[in-house]
């Protein structure tokens, strides 16, 4: 599993396909929480539609879950502080700010392509 | 429908659950043999890959698969409301960050990373069968 590269950019390979995993977890995240909260709780007490928060509430149930976990999964590979790792999970729990982790995350795979070119 | 169907996702729950307790303890006992020094630098990076890359095919898929169809059946047994439930939802909500952050450790040290000083890793194996235990008695009995 060493790539070409030797065990240390096999390493950062790891970091950085980690990093894209909880990007894309992020970015589903924070997308499930606005529609749940912006446009389905909207329609049940507005417009007396029900259907959308019974939809979209397991949806982002488990989105919520997958991103908790991939978080921790990531944040327990370690390169994390103490306050990255509190943001990345109080901001998923506000509407929008699952998006504004989305920079948190993109600096750190900058910072890990700039390593792997190093 | 969703009734007819009961039995089955029960079925297919316990079955994943299965797949991921065994996955999370053989995860729990690797590493802590690997912390244990017996292994050599080298070994315990490839030993790791083959660990990680179960935890990844199966044990990752397992535990989705769990929540989905735990909660899945939890709703339909209208459960949330009963005593025990809460209960086992706490302890599968531990066992599940403790995955992850075994899950971040394997890679760490699949990517020839030192695992860093010791934290007690040795119990881990027996405080997920203890966990195990409690959670199979409040599912069966629902005290």
């Amino acid at each position: 599993m060493t790539s070409a590269g030797g065990p240390l950019t096999s390493r950062l390979d790891l970091e950085a396909a980690q990093l894209r995993r909880l990007e894309q977890v992020s970015l589903l995240e924070a997308t499930t929480l606005v529609l749940l909260v912006c446009v389905a709780v909207p329609l049940k007490h507005l417009a007396g539609l029900p259907l959308a928060v019974a939809v979209m509430g397991p949806v982002h149930g488990l989105a919520f879950l997958t991103y908790g976990w991939v978080a921790i999964q990531t944040v327990a590979g370690g390169g994390w502080r103490r306050a990255e790792a509190t943001r990345l999970l109080l901001l998923a729990v506000i509407p929008f700010g699952g998006y504004f982790n989305l920079a948190l995350i993109r600096r750190k795979r900058i910072e890990l392509a700039t390593a792997i070119a190093a | 429908m969703l009734d007819a169907l009961y039995p089955w996702l029960k079925a297919a729950h316990v079955a994943a659950a299965v797949a991921f307790i065994g996955g999370l303890l053989a995860g729990a006992i690797a590493l802590a043999a690997v912390q244990s020094d017996r292994f050599p630098a080298t070994a315990s990076t490839a030993f790791m890959q083959v660990v990680r890359a179960w935890d990844r095919r199966v044990t990752t898929p397992a535990i989705l698969l769990v929540w989905a169809l735990g909660l899945t059946l939890a709703l339909q047994g209208h459960w949330f409301h009963s005593a025990w439930f809460p209960a086992k939802l706490a302890i599968v909500v531990t066992l599940s960050a403790w995955h992850g952050v075994q899950s971040g450790t394997l890679r760490r040290v699949a990517g020839g990373r030192a695992m860093g000083p010791g934290r007690g890793l040795t119990i881990t194996p027996f405080a997920i069968l203890a966990a195990v235990v409690v959670i199979v008695l409040l599912a069966v009995l629902k005290p």
